[in-house]
């Protein structure tokens, strides 16, 4: 057969297939593959219309209005992002969600650097230990919110016991989720809990990636441990830190589980977010307009941060 | 000192380290296995905190017997089975597509399912509520089916998208030069290729589904067709009781998630990584 492969990829070679479909001024305006292509496409085109880009553009017209659950929608502008802008209780919820992604998000950042640096070292049973550090990243949230819910109890939870009955740290216990004090960090602990193995298991994959070479001419060089991690380690890792840390700060500024489940954004908002208040507006006090500005308020800032992310993800998949 | 001390020292302070990670993501869970053993009066007494004395059932009987935690786990296997296979199937040929296949709009639609990835629920729950009862589907498990891909669909196509990419296009092509359509050089070729990748991503869709929480907590009213999670969290009542039967309910619920993770871990891992990562 005088086709060759390269004739092919060239798309000089006329294929069986291909001739079937006719290389006429369709296949040429609208590619090679174009009909199996559009017929594979279609069903995702489809949804992501319906179930995304659809509400999506609905929900960015809801927020331009004054609308209640069961009443038509009044147009009303920019009303509803302005009020919110001067409210105090909205700008405490903005504050509470930058503080628990920030803080949740850079010590996800140390732990799992942590986790993957031990577990590139040398040691044995490698993928028993990976396996079990990400269950916390498989388990339902809900299982794992409400686990804590319980650990935190106050009269009957297992750490006040520790703390109190058998470290002997603390004279009496604490209410982990009811204190203005301690519920913001006890629920960024969670999410920690939660989130730091995806940031280690995807550091690994990055370090296992970096070519040996590399250390042992580092090595040679005289390099430290130190200057190896900072000179080869993390700028072999970079692409995938800037990922991981946008995903998380999208997701964790995102998360609605967590802290629905633990505190429901008290005692008395000290640990409420956009996501709960959106929800709490919505659904509670069936301000379906003013909920959902309260969910685009930050588009802008979210966007930037799903465009930067996307254009990283791209360039790692070439 | 000399070198092997140091290595061995080294090694140590991993181990160490290791030991410690795995205490903080192990507790949680043993708690909540022992909980959900623990009698009432046990639990009230604060006695032999960390195992179950004695080891009782009572918490599973009530929950099977006199809540409605088993209608919910025939919900939640419903969603998530019929929304993976959905998933699957959709975002499998769309991946096989956006990767391979040339044609206009391409790199364009790549980038939207990408995107599309990215928004995150919080900012969609309320619309979608709104054209899922629009479709009639609200107060159904038939609109968690229909809403859930909008979040399974992009992540198993972007996945995807990354298997089938690293399978040799020179397969394809010389099935096709030997007479195969380039749908039976993707049926008869690929798709066994992409086996492993395919099984990685509908075991992602179906943890997803499982684990949903926001859409299953707004979407559904009547009590008998909530999903697990939402199901569970109902049942935070606060009293003593209240736990024992909840922490077996959590139990319960974390099984099928965990024997599928254990079970195929190494695809999952690599599936998991693929998502974000690469070379």
């Amino acid at each position: 057969m005088p086709t060759t492969i390269a004739e092919v990829r060239a798309g000089k070679a006329a294929l069986p297939a291909r001739g079937r479909a006719g290389p006429g001024a369709l296949a040429q305006w609208l590619g090679p593959d174009y009909r199996l292509g559009y017929l594979f496409v279609g069903p995702i085109v489809l949804l992501v219309l319906a179930l995304v880009a659809y509400p999506f553009g609905y929900a960015v017209y809801l927020s331009l209005t004054r609308k209640y659950v069961g009443m038509p929608p009044v147009f009303v502008g920019l009303e509803n992002y302005v009020r919110l802008t001067f409210d105090g209780f909205f700008r405490r919820a903005v504050a509470n969600s930058v503080i628990f992604t920030g803080s949740s998000v850079g010590l996800k950042l140390l732990l799992g650097m942590g986790m993957a640096l031990v577990l590139a070292s040398r040691i044995r049973w490698r993928s028993f230990w990976t396996g079990v550090l990400l269950i916390p990243w498989v388990a339902p949230t809900v299982v794992s919110a409400l686990n804590f819910l319980w650990i935190y109890d106050y009269s009957l939870g297992v750490l006040n016991y520790l703390l109190v009955q058998v470290l002997r740290i603390l004279p009496r216990g604490v209410g982990w989720l009811s204190e203005p004090g301690t519920a913001m960090a006890s629920v960024i602990a969670v999410n920690v809990w939660r989130g730091f193995p995806f940031f280690g298991i995807s550091f690994l994959a990055g370090m296992k990636a970096i070519p040996g070479e590399l250390y042992e001419a580092a090595a040679v060089d005289g390099a430290s441990p130190a200057q190896r991690f900072r000179h080869v380690t993390l700028p072999g890792i970079r692409n995938i830190v800037i990922i991981v840390m946008l995903l998380s700060t999208i997701w964790t500024f995102n998360d609605f589980t967590i802290i629905y489940i633990l505190t429901k954004g008290g005692p008395g908002g000290a640990t409420q977010v956009l996501p709960v208040l959106t929800y709490e507006i919505a659904f509670g006090a069936q301000r379906l307009g003013e909920a959902i500005a309260v969910a685009l308020y930050m588009l802008p800032a979210l966007a930037v941060v799903i465009i930067v992310l996307a254009r990283h993800m791209q360039r790692g998949r070439r | 000192m000399n070198r092997g001390a140091g290595a061995r020292l080294q090694q140590a302070g991993s181990y160490a380290i290791l030991l410690a990670l795995l205490l903080i993501v192990v507790f949680p869970f043993y708690w909540m296995t022992i909980t959900s053993f623990k009698s009432e009066t046990q639990m009230r007494s604060l006695v032999s905190m960390f195992w179950p004395s004695p080891a009782v059932g009572d918490n599973y009987a009530h929950l099977l017997g006199r809540t409605e935690f088993a209608s919910w786990y025939g919900n939640s296997i419903v969603v998530a089975v019929s929304s993976t296979f959905l998933a699957t199937a959709v975002g499998t040929i769309g991946a096989y597509a956006l990767a391979r296949l040339r044609f206009r709009g391409r790199a364009f639609m790549a980038s939207a399912v990408l995107i599309t990835y990215l928004v995150p629920p919080s900012i969609l729950f309320i619309p979608l509520y709104a054209q899922i009862r629009n479709l009639g589907l609200a107060d159904s498990l038939a609109g968690l089916i229909v809403a859930y891909p909008s979040f399974t669909v992009p992540f198993v196509t972007w996945l995807l998208m990354g298997y089938f990419e690293s399978i040799p296009e020179e397969l394809e092509e010389s099935a096709m030069i030997d007479g195969a359509t380039r749908f039976g050089a993707f049926w008869r070729v690929v798709l066994p290729l992409a086996a492993p990748g395919l099984l990685a991503a509908a075991l992602y869709a179906f943890t997803q589904s499982w684990n949903e929480f926001l859409y299953a907590l707004v979407f559904i009213t009547n009590v008998k067709l909530r999903t697990l999670p939402v199901g569970l969290s109902t049942f935070i009542t606060g009293d003593v009781y209240g736990w024992g039967y909840l922490m077996a309910g959590a139990v319960l619920t974390t099984l099928p998630v965990i024997a599928a993770y254990i079970y195929l871990q190494r695809y999952m891992v690599k599936g998991l990584t693929a998502g974000s990562v690469k070379g």
